[in-house]
């Protein structure tokens, strides 16, 4: 059938911000100067219709006439110098095509089979080289695990192919290179667990299938089966329980009055107010991002919600958080290994992503970090979390029956994702990016938010007896785990497909985003397809389930799949893992006094772990269900940071959730026990800083560790020691958690590269009157500047301060869990009787960075002294987390209010604009806020393209 | 008297639905929702309401253009319904992606379905940004905004594509009819073209425009989230006689009432 094609673009005199963005990214972050203009124009692709109706299309929905110029069949970028289209591969799902399809339907076009989108871009400027193009190409605007540059206009649009067969396997004859080499890049499993399986089909007389062999690996993968965590552990020799047992067990004694759900659903579950609860999760999706940084960061956010949606009997998403760990933007390009990607773009798509989901599907991003450690170069950390709201009578993992069908509603399954689960499991390799192409998918946030709606309307009318999230592993994990208990009966040939030509266990395995399954008893069945019709989602019933505990799946009359249960979810070998550790060889730097302090202050505010993420935060959508109480800026002008945030997701109701985290990866080089106590401690005090009960928080855990040889593990070993002491200290709980123990990168030169260590901690808990928070920015000139909290001066490796001189040091800062504890409920309780006006934790950058962040939000200065016989340079850049800077009236009395703490009066807010620092009488700096906001400042604005709104900001009432 | 209704237009990716319901009840109206299935199936109709609103958000995800995907279902399929709701005199409120479908369906600035003059482009900047910006209401006969004429509102804009742009002569045509509502503006009330306090660049500074008879109103920032004190970013520092988003309600329910 003959395609018609449209191009679009905005009339000439008109800007093309698309292009502009390309531009700036093209002088910026490739350094080509021959490009002058680009000029962008979208290309929509129609099968089966003719001209007529292709002029109806570009009229009605195309093209306005008010800003565009539209051509049918012929080019549109006539005059540039080179003019190339970009397209998503064949396969890969174009969001737009259906909205393409469904506006055509309802103009009343018919006869259209098939439609597609793409963009073209013009380059304009004489002296553009066929090698400037292949950069900016290769770098920017293809990236090939989905994308391709279209050469000629295509022959079909449709995507055809015959459904594939179901193999057997020979395994039990294999010998063991045979076995490994099944395993290797496909099902990462070692020889032990491929001997098990082998051991098993022996004994039941048989060879498996493709199927069967599949369904193993994925359910047995590290990301599924989290093997390292729950694996006996041989420490230095002495043997100790597993991790995860450790977390679980220490979360039990503590026994928190408001925990609901620990550990055993998609999410953690704490009680709100009223009859309400509020759930966490937090996931990793380092290896998508690592390749495909925006469909991978999309992915990520659409499976953490749906994590929550799938929470109970299903939870409404309330907010989500976003912490990643890059390279810095400006790594030389040579010092990124073949077969990864760099990080300026990785950080712009992956936020884009990020951006583009939780946006879209209406879910404020409010909370989030970024952290940048060369070592980060081969493999990011892309964390993200998501926060839901559901009845208290709804918020336990349900069990479905034998009889209750189980029912798939949302996207249709392609070939998306296929060993995603596996696949995170393994190392990156120089190979991974050409062997794992299929892991990464364009995620479709408005099919997603469809099924949210209909799984909301569900839960309301009390349809739903279990519900789970198609993530890592497709059916093959939902189905399994729901029909754990039962045993589930599937029939694969009901799945809607994408297009024809996939395998039955590609069906079965298929990651292929916003789908989730509902366990639903046959009565309501009805109810609920009505539902998800009257919000135009697609629901199918899949499967029955039983109660033989066997999983049975079909594929027409074949069976492609029969497994115990038992053996599916207990026959994994349990590994003994041995770990080693010892205290890397470092030592602490001897530092001369900064001879000019305020060039050393200005370059620890411009320190990429320090400096203002503002302009990752404005492209988020923070304010979406109004109910955000605290913003991540804040202030006069709205550029002072806070240290979490606080949602009042009840409308009309004061009651709030506060929500924050902790991170300090370089710390865990040192020492991963007190980086670990660090990460938490600092998730803790940023909830404390605005006003959080210590006594109602709860805690997520996620560790994204380098590959677990001997020295990691070990290091791990003392990251969850750590996480266990903290909470018996402390009395607050983990209630989720996950693993991600793949960032190790090896080279076909034999490089290694392991990331810093990261243990992300997140924090979330609730406060029954909003009121009672305060924000970072200072509220006004002559009040008094507290120090709270107890800090070793000398504990200043892994800081900034050293870092900038190029040391990290060994004596990092030990915290003292008891201390903490006390210093938290004082600042809670003067928050609480309302006794403070403004607080910030101090953490990247020490005392000197919160202060200058305080001012620049209350747009004051400050006079501080600092104690005679301190270290001044210690005392200013100092790490240690649990201490808060708290702003107070003159009139209060800061010995009473925070008797027995450690603390000090360090000087007043002042009319002044700029923070001056005195030491017994002499004045060591007096730095322009201008110049100190500035530098905090400019870092992320250059790589985000946002300077004009760094200097041409005025400051509002 | 029974509270006027409200019907708050859903479909797939509208994800302000919440908010501005409950921004109505604050104003004294009865929200309900109502998914455009509804409307299109003859489940529910229009006639049974006395104010219309479209939320924020995504519309079928603002493929093609912000809105379009709506505007041109609601063109082919509710035409006579939703004209009819407007030539009865009925209020018709868009707030962000609901400006985006009324100019797209031409209900705005001229009021006829299908008549579309003018447009919501991206923004200059080239991405989506998420702000409180300053907008001055503009002397008008809109009904949404009676009693605020002069007054400098603070409200949260967060879109990818609300540059306001059309040609010489439709501009000068809603300048001369007063149907430009809102305007961005700095703290003081100047209107201006000076990002961010303009944050998308659009023509003559517009955040907000009206039809001739100031009783269908499109604006792209958020007044539906700034109904409580704490919703405002600031609340801790700064006083307010009462949140800035609420009288756009509470003059759309008055009116209501009188009709």
């Amino acid at each position: 059938m003959s395609i018609v094609e449209i191009r679009v673009t905005n009339r000439p005199y008109l800007p093309d911000p698309a292009g502009e963005e390309v531009l700036y990214e093209i002088k910026h972050a490739l350094g080509i100067n021959a490009v002058q203009k680009v000029r962008t124009a979208k290309v929509y692709r129609f099968e089966g219709i003719d001209e007529l109706q292709a002029r109806l299309l570009a009229e009605k929905l195309l093209a306005e006439d008010v800003f565009q110029n539209y051509t049918i069949n012929a080019p549109i970028i006539t005059d540039a110098q080179v003019v190339v289209e970009v397209a998503y591969k064949p396969g890969v799902m174009n969001p737009e095509a259906a909205s393409l399809m469904k506006a055509a339907k309802d103009l009343g076009i018919g006869g259209l089979v098939a439609a597609d989108s793409s963009r073209e871009y013009g380059f304009y400027g004489p002296d553009i080289s066929s090698r400037d193009i292949e950069i900016i190409l290769d770098r920017l605007l293809v990236n090939a695990t989905v994308e391709r540059v279209v050469k000629e206009k295509p022959v079909t649009l449709l995507i055809w192919g015959q459904p594939g067969r179901t193999e057997i396997i020979p395994l039990r004859g294999m010998s063991d290179a045979e076995l490994m080499e099944l395993s290797r890049d496909k099902l990462f499993l070692n020889l032990e667990e491929m001997h098990a399986i082998q051991h098993y089909f022996r004994t039941i007389g048989r060879d498996p299938t493709d199927c069967e062999i599949e369904t193993l690996a994925q359910t047995w993968s590290e990301h599924c089966g989290h093997k390292t965590f729950k694996a006996r552990l041989l420490v230095n020799g002495r043997e100790k329980e597993p991790l995860l047992k450790r977390l679980q067990e220490a979360t039990a004694a503590v026994n928190h009055p408001l925990v609901l759900s620990a550990f055993v659903d998609n999410s953690g579950v704490m009680e709100f107010y009223d009859g309400w609860a509020v759930c966490g999760k937090v996931e990793t999706h380092n290896s998508p991002s690592a390749i495909e940084p925006y469909g991978g960061a999309m992915t990520g956010s659409g499976g953490v919600f749906r994590d929550i949606m799938g929470t109970g009997q299903g939870a409404r998403v309330i907010a989500s958080t976003d912490m990643f760990c890059f390279a810095p933007p400006d790594t030389p390009r040579e010092d990124i290994p073949p077969g990864c990607l760099h990080p300026h773009y990785l950080l712009r798509r992956v936020v884009a992503g990020v951006r583009d989901y939780g946006n879209r599907m209406g879910i404020p991003t409010n909370n989030g970090s970024v952290h940048f450690h060369r070592d980060f170069r081969a493999k990011p950390s892309v964390i993200v979390g998501a926060y839901g709201l559901l009845p208290v009578e709804r918020c336990r993992k349900g069990q479905p029956q034998p009889g209750d069908l189980a029912v798939v509603i949302g996207g249709r399954t392609g070939r998306d994702g296929i060993h995603g689960a596996t696949f995170s499991s393994g190392e990156m390799t120089h190979r991974t990016n050409e062997v794992n192409a299929s892991a990464v998918q364009i995620g479709h946030p408005i099919e997603e938010k469809r099924v949210a709606d209909a799984v909301l309307a569900a839960g309301e009318a009390g349809l739903i007896r279990a519900i789970t999230d198609c993530g890592a592993g497709g059916f093959a994990s939902a189905l399994g785990e729901m029909g754990e208990k039962t045993g589930v009966r599937v029939w694969l040939e009901r799945v809607p497909l994408k297009y024809q030509g996939l395998k039955p266990w590609e069906i079965w395995l298929s990651e292929s985003q916003e789908r989730m399954v509902i366990a639903v008893s046959p009565e309501n069945l009805e109810r609920l397809l009505e539902i998800c019709r009257g919000l135009n989602v697609e629901a199918t019933v899949l499967a029955e389930f039983t109660s033989d505990r066997r999983l049975v799946v079909t594929y027409e009359k074949e069976t492609i799949c029969d497994l115990d249960m038992e053996f599916l979810h207990h026959g994994l070998p349990k590994r003994v893992l041995t770990a080693r550790w010892q205290q890397p060889a470092l030592a602490d730097p001897h530092l001369s006094m900064p001879e000019n302090w305020e060039e050393t202050y200005c370059q620890v505010m411009g320190h990429l772990n320090v400096c203002s993420k503002e302009p990752i935060v404005r492209m988020y959508d923070h304010g979406v269900q109004g109910s955000c109480a605290l913003a991540p800026f804040g202030g006069v002008g709205q550029d002072g940071p806070n240290d979490a945030v606080v949602l009042t997701p009840l409308l009309g109701s004061s009651a709030a959730v506060v929500i924050s985290h902790g991170l300090n990866p370089v710390l865990n080089r040192i020492d991963s026990y007190y980086g670990s106590l660090w990460a938490a401690t600092e998730a803790v005090s940023n909830a404390v800083a605005v006003g959080a009960n210590p006594k109602e928080l709860v805690l997520i855990d996620n560790f994204i560790w380098p590959f677990p040889d001997e020295e990691s593990l070990g290091a791990l070993d003392r990251a969850v020691d750590a996480c266990v002491d903290f909470v018996r200290a402390t009395g607050m709980p983990f209630i989720s958690g996950k693993d991600s123990l793949s960032s190790t990168y090896r080279g076909d030169g034999g490089e290694v590269i392991k990331i810093p260590p990261v243990l992300c901690v997140s924090v979330f808990g609730r406060l029954p009157d909003v009121k009672r928070t305060v924000s970072a920015d200072f509220k006004g000139a002559g009040n008094l500047i507290v120090l709270v909290g107890q800090r070793v001066l000398a504990e200043m490796a892994g800081s900034v301060y050293f870092d900038l001189a190029g040391y990290l040091g060994r004596n990092l800062p030990r915290i003292n869990l008891k201390v903490v504890t006390q210093v938290w409920e004082g600042i809670h309780r003067a928050i609480k009787e309302e006794r403070v006006l403004a607080c910030h934790d101090i953490s990247e950058g020490g005392l000197a960075a919160a202060l200058a962040e305080m001012c620049f939000g209350g747009n004051v200065g400050a006079r501080i002294s600092i104690p005679a016989g301190e270290r001044p340079d210690y005392f200013l850049f100092n790490e240690t987390a649990g201490c808060f800077l708290v702003e107070m009236a003159p009139t209060e009395k800061p010995e009473k209010v925070f008797a027995g703490l450690k603390h000090m009066v360090l000087g007043q807010t002042t009319e002044n604009l700029a923070v001056v620092v005195e030491q017994e009488g002499h004045r060591l700096c007096s730095v322009p806020l201008a110049d100190l906001k500035k530098a905090w400042q400019e870092p992320m604005a250059r790589v985000f393209g946002t300077l004009d709104a760094v200097q041409g900001r005025e400051v509002g009432s | 008297m029974k509270k006027p209704q409200v019907c708050v237009l859903r479909t797939d990716g509208t994800n302000c639905d919440r908010e501005t319901s409950y921004a109505f009840e604050q104003a004294g109206g009865e929200p309900h929702l109502v998914h455009v299935n509804q409307l299109r199936s003859g489940e529910q109709k229009l006639t049974g309401y006395h104010i219309l609103v479209i939320p924020g958000g995504f519309s079928y995800g603002d493929d093609v253009h912000s809105g379009k995907i709506l505007a041109v279902e609601l063109t082919s399929f509710l035409q006579e319904q939703l004209q009819e709701f407007v030539d009865s005199g009925k209020p018709v409120l868009g707030i962000c992606n609901g400006f985006q479908v009324l100019v797209r369906t031409g209900l705005l600035p001229s009021a006829k379905m299908g008549e579309i003059k003018t447009t919501l482009m991206h923004n200059d900047s080239g991405r989506f940004e998420c702000r409180w910006v300053y907008l001055r209401v503009e002397d008008t006969r809109c009904i949404f905004t009676r009693g605020l004429a002069g007054r400098v509102l603070h409200l949260q804009a967060a879109h990818g594509e609300g540059k306001f742009y059309t040609d010489t002569s439709t501009l000068a045509d809603i300048e001369a009819g007063k149907q430009v509502v809102f305007r961005y503006a700095t703290s003081n009330g100047e209107p201006t073209g000076i990002y961010p306090h303009n944050p998308n660049g659009s023509l003559a500074a517009i955040a907000g425009i009206c039809d001739p008879s100031g009783r269908v109103l499109g604006l792209m920032p958020h007044p539906e989230r700034f109904v409580n004190r704490t919703q405002h970013p600031n609340w801790r520092r700064q006083l307010f006689d009462e949140p800035h988003g609420l009288a756009i309600f509470r003059n759309a329910v008055a009116y209501a009432r009188e009709m």
